[in-house]
């Protein structure tokens, strides 16, 4: 009888790299939401005040966009079928896309089905071997994978530095096909703005495509949250403006918005648009209400600016550093790692969730707590928050 | 686990500089004579001491050290109790035999990180011993410091030495280099590179994740290199590549199975040598027989030199023969940290203000990954 050597365990290696990960404390410990994600959330058995999430207007919560989704579920079923190439293309897709590009003030708009998905299968395809792609130092992981994926060389500019990026155009311009400059609408770390205005202009100069990832800035900045396009008053003059639905929107998606020329190029080419399976119609439904409510009740980002106005002046009232944020996202700079974290887990516990952010995402000495303001949350939530935020501060010495 | 720290001063570094001569090496005596006093010991105990202030666990570590004013006092002075000495010099005044002899006990002891304070002639006479074993770490003291073993001051050094025991730090390359001492007196100035130590450096991070980072390793960022510098060797098939000196050329080189010269620079075509640890004239043969030809560089020491120092081969005759536009910078973002500007010093002063009136130059991190980085000349 033959026996059989084996010569390799195929699996061994999954047990040891997590066990790897629990020995340097470094593997990810998820917290379990029993309710929706809600001003006051019920997180890990514990009710909680959510300053931690990306629905920023508590959209997800909107009586609007739930009824959207469920007419559109029992209008269309479950799900779409198909990959939108095939037949997964569902009338409720194009009319998304038709609103939101009368949204954004664009010639055209097209849904992936995630932000990442649109960063991934779009940024590989702008640009290739012998073409480079110009970004900020700070943008968001979505799009270094992206890049990463394509072929093209990658230069980076210091954050928000226009003095840096002009230096890495002059020297671009001598040598690749195509230059591709992408940046962060708003940086989710510090909070702070992209001058989009200013990169447009240079771009301008060199002949660079110019590509936002304005996720954090949808439905929060500009005229009726209408994004950084309109932040900047040049709606239709960044090439290609990215964002997502799973923000402030409240629901779930990857967007660009630009020319009809773009739009027939990415749907066309884009891998993750043509290999996996479209929004289930629930999605598109919410997502058509979402745009609807942005455009008639306005009422939501303006809570969410007074909201964030309110708790950053308090924040500093009590003695907090703020850091430089210019949106939502706010800061709480606490200094030492160890301590923002520690401060991380007796908010929790005391009833406010809300993470740290420590080194390497930032400098040693500028761990914080990243605060993300949410326009369900009362007054009453706040003065809680700040309550804590004013009464553990002291304890741990940051005030 | 206990981390053992040697720790070793030079009593006699420094002391030239402070009476107009430049370097202490066989002029000790002179330096003396015209009021020299030592440095060092008060540069360690200054380093101590801001040590001390910001490690809390510094009591979990073991000092291995060396007797007098080589080490013991200076620990003795700032109240760190935690210490053996195991070498002990004979004389009352000290000498590079000292260090050296110190060097090799204190090896014997298993240590995790050499911290000294002297000089580069000190750092030369420890390498000459240590040679990559263990990691170095240098608190600035002597006249000159071009070798990439320094902090920039006490306080860079405590706190390197902090992050370090704190594992938060990683190995990296650091050159060591050498200057004519005799020829620098005379006025002229020959900074050769010497040879290529450990140091510890800051790690670079890469993006895994939302809210998520990993450190990697020098090695897996010179991996990188090597795959660009790769990839420029098959895009330029026809053109003679210049290997030029110090750590990060030569793992490039040996990643791509390319004979390498650590402290010279090599011709390579087609991946084959075709001069070995070339000088200027050798260059300029070469030229003749290959016109199309890149330099591929790395900054070299404290000062991160890329042309001038370490490189002198490349003469303004042959680096205007080559052309600017085709020399390739390669660092990892760790060397950069260290030394984040760049700087020239061709003996040209017009070739200079060539590059120093654009002010910046690419220098590529990555594969296919590259970003600014200021430029100088050499201010000294």
């Amino acid at each position: 009888m033959m026996t059989q050597i084996t010569k390799r365990n195929a699996n061994k290696f999954l047990k040891d790299e997590y066990d790897d990960l629990v020995k340097n404390h470094i593997e990810w410990n998820i917290r379990v939401l029993e309710s929706g994600s809600k001003p006051h959330s019920i997180v890990n058995g514990k009710e909680v005040i959510m300053m931690c999430s990306n629905n920023y207007l508590n959209l997800s919560n909107h009586p609007r966009l739930i009824k959207g989704s469920i007419e559109a579920a029992k209008k269309y079923g479950a799900g779409s079928g198909s990959v939108r190439a095939i037949a997964g293309t569902l009338q409720i897709h194009t009319e998304v896309e038709k609103r939101l590009a009368r949204f954004k003030r664009t010639e055209s708009a097209l849904i992936y089905q995630t932000g990442f998905a649109a960063n991934a299968g779009l940024i590989p395809q702008l640009v290739s071997d012998g073409d480079i792609v110009i970004s900020d130092k700070l943008n968001h992981g979505s799009i270094i994978d992206g890049v990463r994926l394509s072929k093209a060389e990658r230069a980076v500019y210091e954050h928000r530095d226009m003095s840096d990026l002009e230096k890495v155009l002059k020297d671009a311009d001598k040598k690749y096909r195509r230059i591709l400059i992408i940046t962060d609408g708003v940086f989710s770390m510090d909070g702070d703005i992209a001058p989009m205005d200013k990169i447009v202009k240079l771009a301008n100069e060199y002949g660079a495509m110019t590509y936002v990832d304005d996720a954090h800035g949808e439905g929060v900045i500009g005229p009726d949250g209408r994004g950084i396009g309109a932040h900047f008053h040049i709606e239709g003059k960044i090439d290609v403006e990215m964002g997502t639905f799973s923000k402030a929107f409240g629901v779930v998606g990857g967007l660009i918005a630009g020319s009809q020329d773009l739009i027939n190029f990415a749907y066309n080419k884009s891998r993750t648009w043509l290999l996996s399976g479209s929004h289930p119609p629930a999605v598109s439904g919410a997502q058509l209400a979402a745009i609807d409510v942005l455009e008639t009740e306005p009422e939501h980002v303006k809570r969410l600016w007074d909201n964030t106005k309110y708790f950053k002046n308090e924040l500093k009232s009590l003695g907090f550093n703020t850091g430089e944020s210019e949106t939502p996202i706010t800061p709480v700079i606490v200094g030492d790692s160890g301590k923002a974290k520690e401060l991380s887990n007796q908010l929790f516990d005391e009833g406010v969730f809300a993470l740290p952010i420590v080194f390497p995402m930032v400098a040693r000495d500028k761990a914080r707590i990243r605060t993300m303001m949410n326009a369900g949350l009362t007054q009453k939530d706040l003065d809680f928050a700040l309550d804590k935020f004013e009464k553990l501060g002291k304890q741990l010495s940051i005030i | 686990m206990t981390v053992q720290i040697g720790f070793l001063v030079n009593p006699i570094a420094g002391m030239g500089g402070r009476v107009g001569l430049k370097g202490t090496d066989g002029v000790l005596k002179k330096a003396v004579m015209l009021g020299a006093k030592p440095v060092t010991p008060q540069k360690a105990e200054e380093m101590l001491r801001e040590f001390c202030a910001i490690s809390a666990n510094h009591r979990d570590l073991q000092w291995i050290t060396c007797g007098g004013d080589m080490g013991n006092n200076e620990l003795e002075a700032v109240g760190i109790k935690n210490k053996q000495v195991v070498y002990s010099p004979s004389g009352n005044t000290t000498s590079a035999d000292d260090t050296k002899n110190a060097c090799k006990k204190l090896l014997e002891h298993h240590i995790d990180l050499l911290v000294f304070c002297g000089g580069d002639g000190t750092t030369r006479d420890i390498f000459t011993i240590v040679d990559k074993k263990i990691p170095l770490l240098g608190i600035p003291a002597g006249v000159k410091m071009h070798s990439g073993v320094f902090g920039i001051n006490t306080t860079a050094a405590a706190k390197m030495l902090h992050e370090f025991i704190n594992e938060r730090l990683t190995i990296g390359d650091a050159e060591i280099m050498d200057l004519d001492e005799e020829l620098y007196r005379r006025g002229e100035w020959k900074v050769r590179l010497f040879g290529v130590a450990k140091g510890i450096v800051e790690p670079t991070y890469i993006q895994v994740g939302k809210a998520c980072f990993e450190s990697v390793s020098d090695d897996e960022v010179k991996d990188e290199l090597a795959e660009h510098i790769n990839d420029e060797l098959e895009k330029h098939p026809g053109w003679l590549f210049l290997f030029c000196s110090g750590g990060t050329i030569d793992y490039i080189a040996k990643k791509l199975n390319i004979q390498h010269t650590l402290l010279g620079i090599d011709a390579i075509y087609q991946k084959q040598l075709v001069g070995k640890d070339v000088n200027e004239k050798q260059i300029l043969t070469l030229l003749k027989k290959y016109p199309k030809t890149k330099i591929l560089l790395s900054p070299i020491g404290a000062q991160g030199f890329i042309l001038g120092r370490g490189n002198l081969q490349l003469s303004p005759a042959v680096i205007n023969k080559i052309g600017v536009d085709n020399i390739i910078v390669v660092a990892t973002p760790s060397k950069l940290m260290h030394t984040p500007i760049l700087r020239v010093d061709t003996g040209d002063k017009k070739l200079d203000r060539l590059f120093t009136t654009q002010g910046y130059l690419m220098v590529v991190i990555g594969y296919r990954l590259s970003r600014v980085v200021k430029l100088q000349t050499n201010s000294f």
